[in-house]
């Protein structure tokens, strides 16, 4: 059974910086992870991979410097690394970077299921999963929270809804996202640690994966920032300061007199 | 043909709440697009009537899609019905609320026909291209974006309890049913339901919210909130970090990843007030925070704002409202 997972760097929340000016990330000062929430995708297909035998595949589009992150997925379970990585990709909305993502997945044919995180924690859209699988003509199930092999193609899937949960057959190959906070992704191995530093993840340019050019990074992108700006709020302020047991009783005595306690 | 389009997602007997809420929106900003408001629903025959009420709610037009195996919603099968009606009608603006239906929906149309996509608004505003801006926090930290899009229909997603719901008026405009007589194929079968136990999260409905972040410093100074909140018969939220943190679980965060609330009273223990937070709190009528920065977001923009070590005030805070509510003290008042 061949499982890609697919797997995002993102900044480690408050290693970016904000141009107080411009409004524009530095984002060469902001220090890479993996996407916590893609932990519990690589921690799903390394279980399924220890059910049904296999291997899993950890593809990562990104910089050449995340491929350190995909040494990490190794650790905590992947067989393969692959990393989709060109200045073209530069500026991808989420539909190119599902375009790119999908051009991947082909190359990594034949395989059984794509398994991603919900979504990522820098943009927080979770739509790269299903946009990715209509790229590829697949079907997908977004917030899965168990998977398991019926027949030879078939896959039976739990995904969340508000309030309940819905179990559906899935005739084949698919892309899923699974729900955070489903299993307990495990720590690394040492043994995997040591191998890992003899490998190298598999390198993939625009022109390897013989993506349309007009379809990548800003060209391919069709959402654009217009601009960016700081909220700003203007409402009739209280300050209160003093010793804790002072401001107290004034805070009460204001939601008091507002009539709130 | 055009049109300020809005999905229609189906809960049980009505649409869901979100759709009213989208109604909202549309009703706004519809007329300055020049653009009629269509609700796009999908289902069997049955749902005929229901499905009329939006028409009372600002919808002027509801598309219909009827086959007896639409009674449940299906990701693939969805998305290609929807991708061949957006080709055909061509759509100016297409909005779907950002439920686990809308957010399995959206991208899939988005991704078959090539279309750009924004997750979670907050805001729109029409701009003198009469475009649709679409208003969201941006990359996880303090500061929104105006995104437009270069591709039509322009879609975008809003979370429940964002915007408030349309009023309901005279109805107008009418129903115009589709009876579709097969269906593309679907990879997916439906095979069982379950309720989960936790139906409704007590804090989108809660009229006290004592929320707290990272400046509460540990899991034992935050767990006095559970104390606070007992007292003002409220509900406990977080933030993102700590919920990360492990302090609490992810029921209780608030925010683009978690819950919007919109209580009569919120307070805000050092909490700094990113935006990925404050975007939930929205709808609060009177907003408390509690820093030891007075330059803190949310100490900026709250109507109280107490510059103090949110640490040693909640345990004060606790002990000053038992003392009223046990009747020992009335002096405050």
């Amino acid at each position: 059974m061949h499982l890609i997972v697919c797997l995002k760097p993102v900044p480690k929340p408050g290693t970016v910086r904000v141009d107080p000016k411009t409004h524009t990330l530095k984002r060469d000062s902001a220090q890479l992870i993996l996407n916590p929430p893609d932990l519990y995708a690589l921690e799903m297909a390394v279980e399924l991979k220890e059910t049904y035998g296999g291997k899993v595949t950890a593809l990562m589009m990104g910089p050449p410097n995340a491929a350190e992150l995909l040494r990490e997925a190794y650790a905590l379970g992947a067989d393969e690394m692959v990393l989709l990585s060109d200045r073209a990709f530069a500026g991808s909305d989420t539909l190119a970077t599902s375009y790119v993502l999908s051009r991947g997945i082909k190359r990594l044919e034949p395989y059984d299921l794509v398994l991603m995180g919900k979504a990522s924690i820098d943009g927080e859209t979770a739509q790269v999963g299903p946009e990715t699988a209509a790229w590829l003509g697949l079907p997908s199930v977004i917030q899965v929270k168990k998977i398991q092999r019926e027949g030879d193609h078939g896959w039976v899937v739990v995904r969340v809804r508000e309030g309940y949960e819905e179990e559906l057959f899935l005739s084949g190959p698919a892309v899923v996202t699974v729900e955070p906070g489903i299993n307990d992704p495990r720590p690394p191995s040492l043994k995997r640690l040591l191998a890992v530093r003899e490998l190298a993840p598999r390198l993939f340019s625009a022109q390897d994966l013989e993506c349309e050019p007009e379809k990548l990074g800003l060209s391919g992108s069709p959402t654009q920032v217009l601009d960016v700006f700081a909220p700003s709020y203007q409402r009739e302020q209280i300050l209160l300061t003093g010793e804790p047991e002072e401001v107290a009783q004034e805070l009460v005595s204001h939601l008091r007199t507002r009539g709130l306690i | 043909m055009a049109g300020f389009w809005i999905y229609g997602e189906w809960a049980e007997d009505d649409f869901h709440p979100v759709v009213y809420e989208l109604l909202g929106v549309a009703r706004t900003l519809a007329p300055r697009l020049g653009q009629r408001v269509v609700v796009v629903t999908l289902g069997p025959e049955d749902r005929k009537t229901g499905v009329e009420k939006v028409l009372s709610y600002g919808a002027e037009e509801v598309l219909f899609l009827v086959h007896p195996e639409l009674d449940y919603f299906r990701d693939d099968l969805f998305g290609r019905l929807l991708g061949d009606m957006v080709r055909e009608r061509r759509p100016e603006v297409f909005l779907f609320g950002a439920t686990s239906e809308g957010q399995a929906l959206a991208p899939r149309i988005a991704g078959e026909l090539g279309l750009g996509l924004t997750a979670h608004c907050t805001a729109f505003e029409v701009d003198e291209e009469g475009r649709l801006v679409q208003i969201r926090p941006s990359f996880g930290e303090n500061i929104m974006a105006k995104i437009v899009s270069r591709t039509r229909p322009q879609m975008a997603t809003v979370r429940p309890g964002v915007f408030p719901k349309a009023e309901p008026g005279e109805p107008r405009g009418r129903v115009e049913e589709i009876k579709l007589a097969a269906l593309p194929p679907s990879a997916l079968v439906r095979r069982a339901v379950r309720p989960l136990p936790r139906v409704e999260n007590p804090l989108t409905r809660a009229r006290v919210v004592v929320a707290g972040g990272r400046g509460l410093q540990s899991k034992e100074n935050f767990a006095q909130l559970f104390e606070l909140a007992e007292l003002l018969s409220g509900a406990v939220g977080a933030t993102r970090p700590v919920c990360h943190l492990g302090w609490i679980s992810e029921e209780h965060m608030i925010g683009v990843s978690g819950v919007s609330v919109a209580p009569k009273l919120y307070l805000g223990f050092g909490i700094s007030g990113a935006l990925q937070h404050t975007v939930g709190i929205q709808g609060a009528e009177t907003v408390v925070a509690i820093n030891i920065d007075p330059e803190a977001p949310l100490m900026k923009q709250a109507d109280i704002a107490v510059v103090g070590d949110a640490r040693r005030i909640l345990p004060a805070l606790i002990r000053r409202i038992r003392e009223i509510k046990e009747g020992k003290n009335g002096s405050g008042s």
